[in-house]
């Protein structure tokens, strides 16, 4: 007789633990919109940029009288980093939250799905982050993106190299992440066509930590740049790895993401000296409230912020502004609201048009930026620049040898 | 009619009207993914609770499925729906693979090779692009929005799954499962062919989570190699899955599906987000000291223990009164 009664408990358990939770609503004087970050995993140190980032705008955005009335909720939620709990995530922001629309999405995976089951449901999504071209490539008209594609990414460094560094050889290492893959790709494709050399395209494992076999393969080969494209612990690998081997190329370039983080400085010291990496913001852009932002985020958390957290504060300033000039909350008008939205934000104008194949999309330009003495420098575009590029770079002698 | 009949047209009934009663998508959702665990968690317990084959590697054959799934829809045009069946069959193929290397060892051997054989796996769905697309991942737009339909075949294949192991058991081929578990040597020396049972049981558990794997890409309608080859998100959760629920039990998978799906998401989402915002922050250390609670206290699973637990309630419920 014990697994009958166990088997009747269980169901009952089961419908009661599904069931409750179903009642809870809010107030009908906020206006709710749900963001999709990954908190916890190996991206959350992205997330939690973003998300002081968008809590700090939503602070200032109701305390300036919300929106028509009423007070903007954001209801962020973790994804964890994977695709299929950023699925449930979404659904449940759009089935149980009932949000008006859809923000956030950090990695191009999670967007990516994130963005499928948007479209599906009509729920209008802002990404802010997640910079996979198909995202806004897929003919999706429910999806709007804030951030430039990962194949543009690296339009200013091209620039910089045609105009500074006339590289004749590359390699190019990066992590095998839809991100990695995708940005290593399009960097490789360009090289090509400037008729720079590829002489490496590699991919590394996710969490890997001894870069050494690949790093003496690249020493052999002896290119003028090595490229990366890396998230933050792998950035601050490569590049100690590389010091140790006294691995010398003209130059060190990122590919954004991990190059840029102030924790690039703290894990990788001084072998994080002089290294460029691309960038889509700085806080000396002449955008208005660009400075305004990175002082008061280093006034509050004592440390400073980055393009990431740019792209989350003024992404929230977008949401305001559609919720605000949509006639109603219902997804046909307030999609209609982002597909007119013309505003400056602290990362640059947005407007989202349609190009080639891109649907919906923010066009913006990038930018570089240099580790001079422990801080993050605009070196190119030159006429933007707070310091001069540093170039040639006596790699021995920055590190100390 | 005894009670035992009448439990189980309690919980037909439940499953049967889930979706028609609950509306929400949301928790139609996660009754699927648990759905979907009972079958991968199932078919790990044939293999390891009753063959005692210990596999560490099931993210082989689920992610098999997916991707045989996935690739005959955008190579060749074939319906997902159909990819399910040719899933199971891929999975079994690979599974011959597998059991010809890794059913040569035993124990922890065993356990180790179907490890490094989920990793590689991985590493081939991560590397060869022109098949797989790689990091890439693929996308298929799901064949219905509803989620009703995919609840119902979500639910026929853990039954099917459940009962035919079940049935399986009372079949010589069961007792064969449990004497080569019990003692191999012996079992080979009362003439039977060890290898061959340790085969069948291998390819059962591959087809069964190679039907899983192929329901999840109808249903999420994304994978990519990290995803459906995770040694954490689906070897190490097979495992789980089944300790928890209670190994070599018909029904303990079954429970410890809901249970890991029902408990990672009430700490993730904070209790639906009726509690403290704090839970949702500690959500994967709280699911770790429950997974160790349970290995410590209930070694058996909720199933094999449920004696203790129902004695440790009666007790709590005597001394109250």
């Amino acid at each position: 007789m014990r697994k009958p009664n166990m088997l009747i408990g269980f169901a009952l358990l089961v419908f009661v633990c599904f069931s409750f939770g179903a009642s809870f609503s809010m107030a009908a004087d906020t206006v709710k919109v749900g963001i999709v970050l990954p908190l916890t995993g190996p991206q959350a140190k992205f997330g939690e940029i973003e998300k002081i980032s968008f809590d700090m705008a939503l602070d200032e955005i109701n305390a300036a009288g919300g929106i028509q009335g009423k007070t903007l909720e954001l209801i962020i939620e973790d994804d964890t980093g994977r695709p299929e709990v950023g699925r449930s995530v979404v659904e449940k922001l759009i089935t149980k939250d009932k949000v008006v629309m859809i923000g956030g999405g950090y990695s191009s995976s999670v967007t990516y799905a994130v963005a499928g089951v948007c479209q599906q449901n009509r729920m209008p999504f802002l990404v802010n982050t997640g910079s996979a071209d198909k995202i806004t490539a897929s003919g999706w008209d429910y999806i709007f993106r804030l951030n430039p594609p990962v194949s543009e990414y690296a339009s200013a460094i091209e620039s910089l190299l045609g105009q500074v560094i006339k590289p004749k050889s590359i390699a190019i290492l990066h992590e095998n992440s839809l991100f990695g893959t995708k940005g290593a790709n399009s960097f490789a494709k360009r090289c090509k066509k400037s008729g720079y050399k590829v002489a490496l395209k590699q991919g590394y494992e996710h969490g890997g930590i001894d870069f050494k076999p690949v790093l003496i393969r690249v020493k052999q080969l002896n290119p003028d740049i090595i490229y990366m494209v890396s998230y933050i612990m792998d950035a601050s690998l490569l590049m100690k790895q590389s010091k140790e081997l006294k691995l010398t190329p003209k130059m060190f370039i990122g590919g954004a993401a991990g190059f840029t983080l102030p924790e690039f400085v703290q894990n990788a010291g001084v072998a994080s000296e002089k290294v460029i990496s691309a960038t889509l913001w700085h806080q000396v852009l002449p955008y208005p409230g660009a400075m305004d932002y990175y002082d008061k985020f280093v006034a509050r958390f004592k440390k400073p912020t980055e393009y990431h957290g740019a792209e989350a504060y003024a992404a929230c300033y977008v949401i305001a502004d559609v919720l605000d000039r949509a006639p109603s909350f219902t997804n046909i008008d307030i999609k209609k609201a982002l597909s007119e939205t013309d505003i400056m934000t602290i990362f640059g104008p947005v407007r989202f048009v349609s190009y080639g194949k891109m649907k919906n999309q923010n066009r913006l330009p990038t930018y570089v930026v240099q580790w001079i003495d422990g801080k993050l420098e605009l070196v190119w575009p030159a006429r933007l620049a707070t310091k001069k590029l540093e170039y040639p770079v006596d790699w021995l002698k920055t590190w100390g040898y | 009619m005894n009670t035992k009949n009448i439990a189980f047209l309690v919980a037909g009934v439940v499953f049967l009207s889930f979706p028609l009663v609950i509306h929400s998508d949301y928790y139609q959702h996660l009754v699927i993914i648990a759905l979907m665990w009972v079958v991968i968690g199932s078919s790990w317990n044939l293999l390891a609770g009753y063959t005692g084959l210990v596999s560490f590697g099931h993210a082989i054959f689920f992610g098999t499925g997916a991707y045989t799934a996935g690739i005959l829809f955008t190579k060749v045009g074939i319906s997902a729906w159909w990819g399910m069946m040719f899933g199971g069959i891929a999975s079994m193929v690979i599974g011959l693979i597998v059991g010809w290397v890794c059913l040569r060892l035993r124990g922890p051997y065993f356990a180790l090779a179907t490890l490094a054989g989920g990793e590689i796996f991985r590493l081939i769905a991560t590397n060869w692009e022109s098949l797989t697309e790689g990091m890439v991942g693929i996308l298929i737009i799901q064949t219905f929005k509803s989620k009703i339909l995919y609840y119902y075949s979500a639910l026929a294949l853990a039954f099917l799954c459940v009962y035919i192991i079940h049935l399986l058991m009372k079949t010589k081929w069961g007792y064969y499962f449990l004497s080569i578990r019990e003692d191999q040597d012996a079992a080979e020396s009362l003439g039977i062919n060890t290898t061959l049972y340790k085969n069948l049981s291998l390819l059962m558990s591959a087809f069964f989570t190679g039907m899983a794997g192929a329901f999840y890409m109808n249903y999420m309608a994304f994978i990519d190699p990290e995803v459906v080859f995770s040694l954490h998100h689906i070897s190490i959760m097979a495992i789980l899955v089944g300790i928890v629920g209670g190994v070599a039990t018909i029904l303990g998978p079954t429970v410890g599906a809901f249970v890991m799906v029902g408990v990672q998401e009430i700490f993730r989402s904070a209790f639906f987000g009726a509690g403290p915002k704090w839970v949702s922050q500690v959500h994967a250390l709280v699911f770790g000291l429950l997974v160790i609670f349970v290995i410590m206290f209930l070694a058996k699973g909720i199933v094999g223990d449920w004696p203790k637990i129902r004695r440790a309630v009666f007790r709590i419920g005597e001394s109250t009164r």
